[in-house]
């Protein structure tokens, strides 16, 4: 119960920082999305379906931020929870492989989905190139911070819920 | 008469050579035969104190050092203080130079209304080219004001909270503004994109355009108040088989930097969609 609880605060934390601080270090034209890397690294480690509840609280949260529509960041944090829950425990039983796995499909998601509403409301941009300005920079960025997210996501699930561990 | 006694005399040979001495002293006459005489005692005071400092330091000393780390650290306390109060004074100096620099912007339009706000954000996004402001909706913020600083145009409000409120910079793909050439008679659009650049677009290839040439907005379809800095043309892109000449502009407002901005409270847009046929966002 305390881990659907914490993921509310959490959230609004990684929101704030996410607008204040991590957008603002770009590589090229991406940044990395911390709100995504947090919701993988719970989900790499959670036999359950509180990943969902933290997709729904950091997508809720990053929709009244961005002017994107509200549902680009909720279906593609929803995405990245749903394929940590289908790949629990199945690449190499190594949560770090999971999770470097999900976190290159969950941002080709989010961008692909991001390029679709542009080009659809009539921004001129061009598939190949924003993949390689905005996309390939964010994966290098979101790796980055991949590592210190899952050490700190470990460490507050630890605490959140003493003697849960499925590593 | 009586004879002087040897001990009266023995006493007067006395003074007179006190008397003597101290006359001679303090004439100078003995200061070179005091000198022979002081100088090894003064030597051997010398020795004797170097010899009596170096065993008192030798036994006083470790209690100096720990009172020293500990005065040195109680200096360092204090140096750590001071800076971090340098940093913050210089803080409130930049946000006060920021905020004096839109003061005189604010002055030299005194038609304008505005309300100057911070920026605390980005959209997350980097597909978007947003900033969020301190100010919203109990401020006085409404949909569609224009957002300026002392150096130009920044953009217009797209969305409000009761605290904040989300601008849509010109650089934005979705962002249109209407400019004329400020040395000529001419139209055109200068048009956002996904990178951030913004480009001159729509602009008729009779004009004679010059890398340089400032753009202010022209007021046209009612978005933004007239005579507004835009930004100065940087490469021109002219080719004769085109209807419209198009340029790279160089933005007056480093958005990349931007801290603080003024907002247009009693500027009213045009809604002159129905006029186009637009659907009303």
């Amino acid at each position: 119960m305390i881990a659907n609880f914490i993921s509310i605060p959490v959230m609004l934390l990684l929101s704030v920082l996410q607008s204040t601080a991590v957008s603002r270090i770009t590589l090229i034209h991406g940044s990395a999305d911390l709100i995504l890397l947090a919701v993988a690294a719970w989900g790499v480690k959670e036999r359950g379906y509180t990943a969902f509840l933290w997709a729904l609280a950091g997508g809720l949260f990053i929709s009244i931020i961005t002017a994107m529509p509200f549902y680009i960041p909720l279906i593609s944090y929803m995405s990245v929870a749903l394929m940590a829950k289908i790949l629990f425990g199945r690449i190499w039983q190594s949560p770090l492989f999971m999770l470097i796995a999900i976190i290159f499909a969950g941002t080709l998601i989010e961008h692909l989905m991001s390029i679709f509403y542009l080009q659809v409301n009539g921004v001129e941009l061009e598939l190949v190139q924003s993949l390689q300005d905005f996309t390939l920079p964010s994966l290098l960025l979101n790796f980055f911070f991949l590592f210190p997210m899952y050490v700190l996501i470990s460490d507050l699930r630890k605490w959140a819920l003493p003697g849960e561990e499925y590593e | 008469m009586k004879p002087v006694s040897p001990g009266t005399l023995r006493n007067a040979v006395v003074v007179f050579l006190v008397v003597g001495i101290l006359f001679l002293a303090v004439s100078g006459f003995l200061r070179p035969f005091l000198g022979v005489i002081m100088d090894p005692f003064v030597a051997a005071q010398r020795w004797l104190s170097e010899r009596f400092m170096a065993v008192y330091d030798f036994f006083t000393l470790p209690r100096d050092v720990t009172e020293l780390i500990q005065r040195n650290n109680e200096l360092e306390d204090e140096v750590a203080n001071l800076q971090s109060q340098i940093i913050q004074l210089q803080q409130q100096l930049r946000e006060a130079d920021i905020l004096y620099s839109l003061l005189d912007y604010a002055r030299s339009r005194p038609a304008d209304q505005y309300t100057a706000a911070a920026v605390i954000g980005r959209d997350p996004s980097p597909f978007l080219q947003y900033i969020i402001i301190d100010h919203g909706s109990d401020d006085g913020i409404r949909y569609g004001m224009p957002v300026v600083t002392q150096q130009g145009l920044v953009g217009r409000i797209e969305a409000v909270t009761a605290s904040a409120s989300r601008v849509q910079l010109i650089s934005d793909a979705g962002s249109t503004v209407n400019v004329s050439l400020q040395n000529q008679a001419a139209d055109a659009l200068v048009q956002g994109s996904i990178s951030g650049d913004i480009t001159l677009e729509m602009l008729d290839q009779s004009v004679s355009l010059t890398a340089g040439d400032i753009l202010l907005t022209s007021g046209l379809g009612g978005n933004y108040p007239s005579d507004i800095l835009v930004g100065q043309v940087v490469d021109i892109q002219k080719t004769e088989n085109e209807l419209f000449q198009s340029a790279f502009i160089q933005p007056m407002v480093d958005f990349n930097t931007l801290r603080a901005v003024l907002v247009i409270t009693n500027f009213q847009t045009t809604n002159i969609s129905p006029l186009t046929g637009e659907t009303v966002q």
